[in-house]
């Protein structure tokens, strides 16, 4: 027995720091591994190296000008920190939205949705070192950001909502546009799928590995397309429906499993794709009857303050449940904002999902849970 | 040891008024700076040009236009940009030694690489079998270079390098053998005679097992050579190019050119192993004998042989871009579990093969 231990190579266990800037972080974080070989055994995760006091500023502006600092919460789906912001706003205040506002922020909402979910599917692709695929959905990110702006004239921050509605009506045009480009990118997702998701390396790289279980989710609170890939049915637009969701017919697709193993990072890849021909129904569905009438609240004063109290709300972002909570003491500016990120508690649940892959599947887990960095350190 | 029949080279090396009676070492030294002056640096630029644009076109952009017309100076663009690039100020002694005791081992090939009937320098039966000293001094180079840097991206990628050149080196040699078996012989120049110009006379086509062996050489290759799509001990984006992440300037210009020269020589090696070698029309070969244009005819042999190399190098460059990267445990799982029994398949299938058509 003594003989047999003799014989046993052992080694020691070595840390790697990564960040917070390098090439296989999504954005700017810290990752301290320790590593068996190339296997991960532990791993802890420091962020907060895009603090920007975002929720502190809002205290010192006015109510209108929270709307652009809450647009910087994401700088990627811009649309959806404004629509929180707003829709807690117009809770406090008792604003009552117009139908065509409704429907111009459910547009909005959905085409951010599809390009978040595109860029999400850039940034797998980078990290499997799939070049040409990136081209390719880049140029129709494109496509929706042109939508973006011809409608708002900015492609990214588009500061556009307003409390009671949106700043500007629908553009002669828009509503054929936006169809096009579903159709465009319905017929190229086919394309994209024979030369991507289907791709024998990618599911190889992909499947069974780094599975979020169901009781993760709920440990962590992780919500949005991670939660449903494992098989966690939870959608704001369908619990607690907004802006008139409730009026769409969609589904809300659940992770199957194909990969091998439920909730694996191909069937979050898998979920985001589901999710955008979702989107793109329910675009078609809006596009059918956008309601006539104002685009903003008219009745509204400009001077008009919110009464004191609180208020919370919750959207369905891309990346998941996000929440604002909004305090007022009645007076010019807001007493306190205070954001739900879906990335914490995705943050939460790295370390625990990256136990026993290989440090080459790292920047593959990273990309597939979506990080968005911004809104996690605000 | 030497090729006696280099006389295009003492008559082109004569009418540059070179004395007469020069010893042969000098010819030698001649045609190795000739070839890699004239053949690979020129081949090199071409190449990152075609890669360039090929992928561009690809992937929907429009990729170098700038330089030159269609941007065809983009490659010397490059390059002068590389050697203006100011090399990090500390002196990390094993860098230096690593780089350049592996590029002074890899380019030492040149004598070896065939590139038409004339222009074999040596010529023996252990010929075929020196690339490989190559590719492994290359891995070795490379892990070494990484080792020496006190970075992880070396460290890791060093490592990776040399665990999926050991898995390469394997069903690359075994599934070599199998055109010596067809051939009889390891020399260039009958590994060329066996072989014509039509691709039925082809190695390739003469019987399903070199076909065999022509896919598992042409994979084992990549991974011996970490040449994308199976560099994962390269690209992964977790080191993000391990052993060239901390080079710089022209460091990093010589060691690219070296993973360039690496790729070209296992192609043209491949070329001539399995698909027609510079074989031309042998009534063309014929009439230029008998009018005595040597050169010329050395000159098409070598175009022939780029064109067919520059073809299976776009091929490989087009199914590298348009997929994914492996795991470095993939592909050595790949080798030793397919590639491996593949190769040996291969062997004793031509082997059988070459033993029935010999009764």
């Amino acid at each position: 027995m003594n003989l047999i231990k003799k014989e046993i190579l052992t080694t020691d266990l070595t840390t790697w720091t990564i960040g917070p800037y390098h090439g296989s972080l999504p954005a700017p974080m810290r990752l301290r591994l320790s590593l068996d070989g190339e296997i991960i055994t532990d791993c802890d995760v420091e962020t907060g190296f895009l603090h920007r006091g975002l929720e502190k500023a809002c205290e010192f502006q006015s109510w209108r000008a929270a709307v652009a600092y809450a647009d910087h919460l994401d700088p990627e789906c811009a649309v959806f920190g404004e629509l929180v912001l707003c829709l807690a706003v117009e809770q406090l205040a008792e604003i009552e939205v117009p139908a065509r506002a409704k429907c111009i922020r459910v547009i909005l909402s959905e085409l951010s949705r599809i390009s978040s979910h595109l860029s999400y599917m850039v940034r797998m692709a980078r990290a499997v070192g799939s070049e040409t695929i990136i081209h390719y959905l880049l140029r129709d990110r494109e496509r929706i950001l042109d939508l973006f702006e011809l409608l708002t004239g900015a492609r990214f921050s588009i500061n556009f909502l307003r409390f009671g509605g949106v700043q500007a009506d629908v553009t002669d045009g828009f509503i054929e546009r936006v169809l096009e480009v579903c159709e465009l990118i319905r017929i190229r997702m086919k394309e994209y799928n024979d030369l991507f998701t289907f791709n024998f390396g990618f599911v190889k790289r992909t499947s069974r590995v780094a599975p979020i279980s169901k009781d993760l989710v709920s440990f962590c609170g992780v919500t949005g397309p991670n939660a449903r890939a494992s098989g966690v049915s939870f959608d704001v637009r369908k619990k607690f429906p907004y802006s008139g969701y409730d009026r769409l017919d969609f589904e809300t697709p659940l992770g199957q499993g194909e990969g091998g193993v439920l909730g694996d990072v191909h069937d979050r890849f898998l979920i985001r794709l589901r999710e955008i021909t979702q989107s793109m129904e329910i675009l078609k569905q809006l596009l059918d009857v956008v309601p006539s009438g104002e685009y903003v609240n008219r009745k509204l004063a400009k001077d008009s303050v919110v009464p004191p109290g609180e208020a919370y709300s919750r959207i369905e972002s891309s990346r998941g449940l996000l929440g604002c909570h909004v305090v007022s003491d009645g007076g010019p500016s807001p007493s306190r904002v205070q954001f739900r990120s879906p990335t914490l508690a995705n943050l939460l649940a790295i370390p625990q999902i990256v136990r026993g892959i290989r440090i080459e599947d790292l920047p593959v887990v990273l990309a597939s849970l979506d990080l968005g960095i911004a809104e996690a350190d605000r | 040891m030497m090729n006696s029949d280099n006389s295009w080279i003492v008559a082109w090396s004569d009418s540059l008024g070179f004395p007469e009676a020069m010893p042969q070492w000098i010819y030698a030294a001649a045609a190795l700076i000739c070839t890699f002056c004239f053949v690979i640096v020129p081949c090199g630029a071409l190449m990152s040009y075609f890669e360039r644009k090929l992928a561009a076109d690809l992937q929907a952009r429009v990729g170098p236009n700038r330089a030159g017309p269609a941007g065809i100076l983009q490659p010397i663009a490059d390059l002068l940009k590389l050697l203006q690039k100011e090399s990090r100020t500390e002196w990390n002694w094993k860098e230096n030694i690593w780089l350049s005791v592996h590029t002074m081992a890899l380019y030492s090939t040149l004598a070896v690489l065939p590139l038409g009937s004339m222009a074999v320098l040596v010529n023996t039966e252990m010929s075929v079998f020196l690339p490989f000293w190559a590719a492994l001094v290359l891995a070795l180079g490379t892990m070494l270079l990484g080792l020496g840097q006190n970075s992880v991206p070396g460290w890791f990628g060093g490592i990776r390098v040399a665990a999926q050149t050991l898995a390469g080196s394997f069903p690359a040699l075994i599934s070599l053998l199998c055109t010596g078996v067809r051939s009889g012989s390891f020399r260039w120049s009958s590994l060329a005679e066996s072989q014509g110009f039509s691709p039925w006379d082809w190695t390739l086509l003469a019987n399903p097992f070199q076909m065999i062996a022509f896919s598992v050489f042409v994979m084992s290759g990549l991974v011996l050579l970490a040449i994308p799509p199976l560099d994962g001990g390269l690209s992964m984006s977790d080191i993000h190019g391990g052993v060239a992440s901390h080079l710089y300037g022209r460091r990093l210009s010589l060691f690219q050119f070296g993973r360039f020269y690496g790729f070209f020589f296992w192609s043209v090696i491949t070329v001539v192993l399995f698909l027609g070698a510079w074989d031309l029309p042998v009534s063309l070969v014929n009439s230029l004998k008998s009018m005595g244009a040597h050169q010329l005819l050395a000159l098409s042999e070598l175009l022939w042989l780029l064109v067919k190399t520059f073809a299976l190098m776009l091929l490989i460059i087009w199914i590298a871009k348009v997929n994914s990267r492996s795991r470095v445990d993939q592909i050595t799982d790949f080798v030793w579990r397919v590639l491996s029994p593949f190769s040996l398949a291969a062997l004793v299938g031509s082997s059988l093969w070459a033993g029935w058509r010999a009764f």
